[in-house]
Formats: C-alpha cells, structure tokens, sequence
C-alpha cells in the first residue's frame, strides 16, 4: 500500500530502484492474471468448478469471518497489543449475535455481536494496558474464558428453548441478502457459455453480486474505512505511533492507555462481527465451537497482509477461495490446482530469468515441472489432503511471498506510562 | 508488580471457573422418586442406581447424549431407577474423565454408563479398579475388561436404508453423503449409504465429502462449512445429500432449501427438531437409537441378567433405522420395508467399510 505516511521507510516498497506502482493497478494486474491461470486452467483440465459463480459465492462467504479477524487483529496489533484471543473474542460475538437475532432481530444481532466481542476486548485491554499482563498469556485466558461463558450463557437461556440447548441457539433470522437485478441473470448465461476467460470472468462476478448478504456489503466496506481511518487521519495516526513508539507518543502529548484501549476494543468489537457473520449470515444459529479456528487463521492473515488492510484482505480471499474449492468439488477442483500451480509458476519463472534473477527462477521453474508432473501422474487428490488445501497454500505463499515482514515496532511490548528514556 | 500479578492470577481462575461453570452447570443429580409409580412398573426387580457420563455437550445437546438421556428418562418413568448424571467439559483430559467414572462407582452407581468412545481408556483403568461394578461404553469396545459392556450400532445397515431411499427419490441419478470427519465410525456410514443407493441403481453418481479430519474434528460443528459444501454438490447436480455431520447437517439443509433439493439427517429424527422453514427438505433421518440401547441395557441389568461383551444394536432390534415423519418417505416405504426385510433375514449383507 502506498498509503502509508510514517513509520515505513519508502525502500520497503520500492526495493532496488524500481519505480512505484499504483498499488490499484498492481492488485488490479495480479487478479486479471491469476483468472487468466485458472481459465487457462479450466480449459485444460476441464475442472468446471474452479471458475464457477458457486465457487466464487462460496470463497467470498469463507472469507468474510477471516477477513474480520484478521481486520481485528490489525486494530489491536498496529496499536500495540498482541491480540491472541480474537478466537475467543469471536466465539463470544457468535453467541451474542444469536441471542441478539432471537430477541430483537438480525440488524440487532450483527450490533449485539460486536458488543459481545468489544466486551471481549476490553477485558483484554484491562489485563494488558492498566494491568501490565504479558498479552499472550491475556490472549490465552480470552480463548478459555469466550467459550466458557459462552456455555454458560447457553444453559442458562438456550436450555429449553425451540431447538435450543447447553451447544446450541434455536434457529434466528438472518440478515435481508440481495441479487444484484439484470446484472446476475446476464453473468449466469454468459458462464455458461463456457468461452475462454469471458465465462471465468463472468462465473467470478456472477458470483459475487448472487445472494449476496448486507452483512458482507458492510464488513467489506470496513477495509477501506481501516485504510482510512488508520493512515489518513489524525486519529489513525496517533493510535499507529502508540504501536511503534509509545513513548515517543507520550512525549509529544499522546495518551497512550487511551488509544490502546480504543484499539484493543475496536479490534474485539470487529473480531464478535466475524463471529455474528459465522451465526447469522454463514448459518443460521449459534452452536458451540462453530468458530473452528478461524480468529488464529485471521491472525495469520493478518501476518500475510504484513499488517495492511489490504494486504490481509488478500490473504483471507486466497484462504477463503481455497477452502471453497476443496470444500465443493476437492478431489478434481485441488488437482487442478497444481496444473494451475505450474502454470503460475513457470510463467514467473521464466520472467524471473528474463530479469536476471537466475536462483528464483530455476526454482521456480524446478517447482512447476514438480507440480505439473504430479497433476499428469494422478487423477484426482485424497480427501485426506484436500482438506489441508487452504492452510497449505497459505503456508506457502506466507513461506515464498512474505520476506519483508515489518511488524510495529513496539507490538507486544508492555507500556508503562513515565517509563520513557 | 506482585499487586498485578496476582489480580492477574485471580482474573485468571475466574476465567477457569466460569469455564468450568459452563460445562458443570448440567450437572445434575436426579434422583427418581421412589414413589408407589416406580415399584408397579418394572417387573419387580431389585431397584438399581445407574450412573451416566455424557460426553461433551451432556445433556441438552440435540443430538447423541440427548439420545441417551431419553433412554436414561425412560428407564427411570418405565423401571423407577434412580440416577446420576455427570457431563464432560471442553479440553478436559482423560484423567478428567478417569475422576469422573471413579465418583459413579464409588457412589455405589452400578451400572455405570459412558456415552462416547472418547471414555474407553479411562474407562478401562476404572473397570480394572472395580471389579464388582459393572461398566458400559456407548459406540466402542473396550477389550481386556470382563465387566465393560461395549454398546455398539450396526450405522451401516440403517445407512443403507437411507442410501435406497435417496436413490429412490433421486431424479437426476446424482445423490452425496456429508461426514463431519474422516474416521472409520462415519465411514461405517458412508458404506453402508453407497451400498444401499447402489442396490437401487447400480450406475448412480455419488458425490463424498469429509468436513474434517481427525484429530481436529471441528467438522461436526461448522454449518458453514457444511453449507458450501452442499451448494457445491448440488450444483454438481446432486438431488439428495445424506448429512451425517452432527451440528454441520443443518447447513446442509439450509443449502438444500435455498437450492430445493432433499436432504437427509442422522442420529435422530431431524425432522422433528428442525426448524419450521427446513422442515420440507428432511426427507429421512437415519436413526441411531443411543436411546434404544442405553434403556435395554438398564432394563436387563435390573432383571439381574446383565448384557456383556460386546452388544450390536443393528436393525433386528430396532438399534438403527429411518424415520418417516413428514409423510415424504411413504410412497417408497414398500422398498424400504423389503430391504430392511432382506438385511434382517441376512441376504444381504452390508459392508461396513467403503
């Protein structure tokens, strides 16, 4: 992102000389290539479902509550504090979401949730910014305490409810969800024309303007409001120096504890958002466990995006297309993938060494011939392995793509106030 | 800093024990009223005092321990024992469980009954320590203990049944099975439902997925996961998907409903539990009668003549089945009772590995 003002030294982005790029037109350029790899892709191995409107439904439905998670984390670690427990933080914005819904509606459910997970939040903010607590170890007890109390709140109201119970809401209603009018239904029979990168466009976009839910409207307008809430306003700026440099920030007239809090709580209330998505929008009631992980698979989005808004957003629409995958048709949609896998990598390869990047590109190279071979060999991929997929693949790009991680400088420090050299 | 250290400690076992709370909070001592009711049912055998340990989710749960809480109900409205039930917490460990088990036979709690296969170590290093007691595990089998009752099901036959039913009902010849995870309990299902569809008709599509994989199965409680997944196969044009992935089956419903198509529930009857709205799409439910089990074997321990080794509640005694409320399975309830017939006489023999 270019949008950064301080604390990122401008060789970060631009390393060796290289003129900038407008970060739009470079995300723009990376997924007209990565669709054009998956038509190429689909063509050749005929694995309809990659491209397909169902897919694309599904990978943006995945990624919302990881995207949230990661947006939450984001919040809490540019203000300095390490925010382990967004998973507990969510389990308590699906329950309260579900009560909310039940008793006064969706709209109050989605509201309900974020306060359940502020509240989450600001019990984090207690221990690690007035308390001084080491903020894994806050982090942790979040992720005991979120579900406990969940639990107990269960047995307490759920118990003996229409279809209630100690692990389980009754049913609620969900937000009001829209198709965007003229636009889906032409998509729809232009993907099923199945034409070479027209379809694939047309399958992607149908997808993502069917049966779309506010919920995701809402929560994906969040992301370019982080942007400018946090690098382009004066607010966003001193919360984000309390992370770099607090005492540098209490020099200059900041009040630390204060951002830090609002942050930590800005960051609960987004992650109990994730969790209201989970029990409203991607189901339809509460039920005990039903985050399965996803606020720690938000954190490494967050990790992915290199604390960037947009960056983690990226990494939550990669987790979230290849869980669609493997989650629909896996066994040939993931097999597929390493055809499209070898494609995408010789062809970086090959302008690797065109670049004079010899190591990078015989590597790449390497692994493509690699994944190519294993696509030929076999026919489909085994369950066991398909599932895997989306932590997989994120592994790797986090392993190959992200060498500059640049933190906050002072994340996860314990501040003091008075305590500046 | 010692002030915030311990007020951090103090936060700290607040947190537990609110966390305890929660999975303690079903615990409960029940005892049966020993009233004139009690002692006309029952054929006039010797009281007994039956001990249960749920596993996680105890009683209230919708699904497998409220299926044995209702046969525990029974035993206590139609034999008149008295009871005590315990419940499992999240993330305990087996020694959790071990301490749990131990309290039931030391309260003179015989049978004791555990609901799960998670409790069969414990449940073995208990058995050994009492040998007077007898023990009864749900689901598995504990070898090398003579006074351990292994409680099984024969899944795969009532999956068959459900997998004719599902090719009956199929117009497209494509029809799915959903497991929460990958061990070989689900797979007994998944068996058991290609055998029974591919008795009907011999060239079907059928489309299997796994939620989850084992250790981490979170499978049995992600309806998100399990929505997508069945917008998947349906759009891959399945017409019916056997949903045998605990909390994760209502999504397959809700999917069914926003595509409608059929789907079908396991364990217990979900159409009876299922919200209005969904309803319409559970065809079926494969029954697995936790319920059926627990309350014949309390019922033969109270005639003095308990049920040992290992006991497989299959379709001859009613241990699994279909459920047919809704109405939507009579017009093909003539196969489904022929082919119940034929694994019942035992010419057919169903496979319980895929």
């Amino acid at each position: 992102m270019a949008t950064s003002t301080i604390t990122e030294p401008p060789a970060a982005d631009a390393p060796s000389g290289r003129p900038r790029v407008n970060p739009w037109l470079r995300a723009g350029s990376l997924i007209l290539g990565i669709l054009l790899v998956l038509s190429v892709t689909r063509v050749l191995s005929d694995a309809q479902d990659i491209t397909s409107s169902g897919t694309a439904g599904a990978a943006l439905r995945l990624a919302v509550p990881i995207m949230l998670a990661g947006l939450a984390g984001l919040w809490s670690e540019r203000a300095g504090i390490v925010n382990i427990g967004l998973e507990g933080m969510m389990v308590l914005g699906t329950w309260c979401a579900a009560y909310g819904s039940l008793q006064f509606g969706p709209w109050a459910g989605l509201i309900a949730g974020i306060l359940g997970g502020a509240l989450g939040g600001l019990v984090h903010a207690v221990a690690t910014v007035t308390f001084g607590v080491d903020h894994i170890v806050s982090g942790v007890a979040l992720n005991l305490l979120g579900p406990g109390v969940a639990r107990f709140l269960s047995s307490l109201i759920f118990t003996g409810t229409e279809g209630g119970g100690v692990t389980q809401s009754p049913q609620v209603a969900q937000p009001p969800s829209f198709t965007v009018p003229g636009l889906a239904s032409g998509l729809r029979s232009l993907e099923d024309e199945r034409i070479f990168f027209v379809s694939d466009a047309a399958g992607v976009l149908g997808g993502l303007v069917t049966g779309l839910s506010w919920a995701t409207v809402i929560s994906l307008l969040l992301i370019p409001l982080s942007i400018y809430v946090l690098w382009r306003t004066r607010f966003g700026l001193r919360l984000r120096s309390c992370g770099e440099n607090p005492w540098a920030a209490e020099s200059l007239g900041v009040n630390v504890y204060l951002y830090k809090y609002l942050g930590v709580i800005i960051s609960g209330g987004l992650a109990g958002l994730g969790g209201a998505f989970l029990s409203l929008v991607a189901s339809n009631y509460y039920r005990e466990a039903q985050t399965g992980g996803r606020g720690f698979i938000g954190l490494a989005a967050m990790i992915f995006g290199n604390w960037r808004p947009g960056g983690l957003a990226l990494g939550a629409g990669l987790f979230g297309f290849t869980d669609a995958l493997q989650l629909r048709q896996g066994e040939t949609s993931v097999h597929a993938l390493f055809l499209a896998l070898a494609i995408g990598l010789a062809l970086y390869g090959i302008w690797g060494l065109s670049r004079a990047r010899r190591v990078a590109g015989i590597a790449s190279l390497v692994i493509a011939a690699g994944s190519l071979a294993l696509y030929l060999f076999t026919d489909t991929v085994p369950q066991q392995f398909t599932t895997a997929t989306p932590y997989v693949t994120t592994l790797l790009v986090l392993a190959l793509a992200s060498q500059r991680l640049q933190m906050p400088a002072a994340d996860g420090l314990i501040y003091r106030k008075g305590t500046a050299k | 800093m010692r002030r915030v250290t311990s007020l951090f400690a103090v936060m700290a076992a607040a947190s537990m024990a609110l966390a305890a709370c929660g999975g303690g909070s079903s615990d409960s001592t029940s005892t049966a009223s020993s009233g004139g009711a009690s002692s006309a049912a029952a054929g006039g055998g010797e009281k007994i005092k039956v001990g249960l340990a749920y596993d996680i989710g105890g009683r209230g749960d919708k699904s497998f321990n409220d299926s044995a809480a209702a046969g525990l109900d029974k035993a206590k409205a139609d034999l008149g024992v008295e009871f005590k039930e315990l419940s499992a917490t999240q993330g305990e460990t087996d020694a959790d469980k071990e301490a749990r088990l131990k309290l039931l036979a030391q309260g003179g709690y015989n049978p004791v009954i555990a609901v799960g296969f998670l409790y069969g170590g414990s449940m073995k290093k208990v058995a050994a320590a009492f040998p007077n007691t007898q023990f009864a595990i749900v689901d598995s089998v504990v070898e090398g203990a003579p006074n351990v009752t292994g409680l099984t099901f024969a899944e795969h036959e009532g999956s068959y049944l459900v997998g004719v039913a599902a090719a009956l009902k199929s117009k497209s010849g494509n029809v799915g099975y959903i497991g929460g995870c990958l061990i070989p309990l689900l797979q007994k299902f998944e068996a058991g439902f290609v055998a029974g569809a591919k008795s009907v008709k011999a060239d079907i599509k059928i489309q299997v997925k796994y939620l989850s994989n084992p250790p981490d199965c979170k499978g049995f409680n992600d309806p998100a996961s399990g929505t997508e997944t069945a917008n998947g196969m349906y759009d891959a044009g399945a017409d019916v998907i056997f949903a045998a992935a605990g909390g994760s089956g209502t999504g397959v419903f809700q999917s069914a409903k926003a595509k409608t198509k059929l789907a079908i529930g396991v364990d217990s009857d979900q159409y009876e539990s299922a919200a209005a709205d969904l309803k319409p799409v559970v065809m079926t439910s494969m029954l697995k009668r936790v319920d059926v089990a627990v309350f014949e074997y309390i019922k033969a321990a109270q005639a003095g003549s308990p049920l040992t080794g290992v006991q497989v509640f299959d379709l001859k005694k009613d241990g699994v089945g279909y459920s047919a409320s809704g109405g939507q399975v009579d017009d093909i309830k003539a196969q489904l009772e022929d082919a119940k017939g034929k694994i019942v006489a035992g010419s057919v023999k169903v496979p319980d590995k895929p």
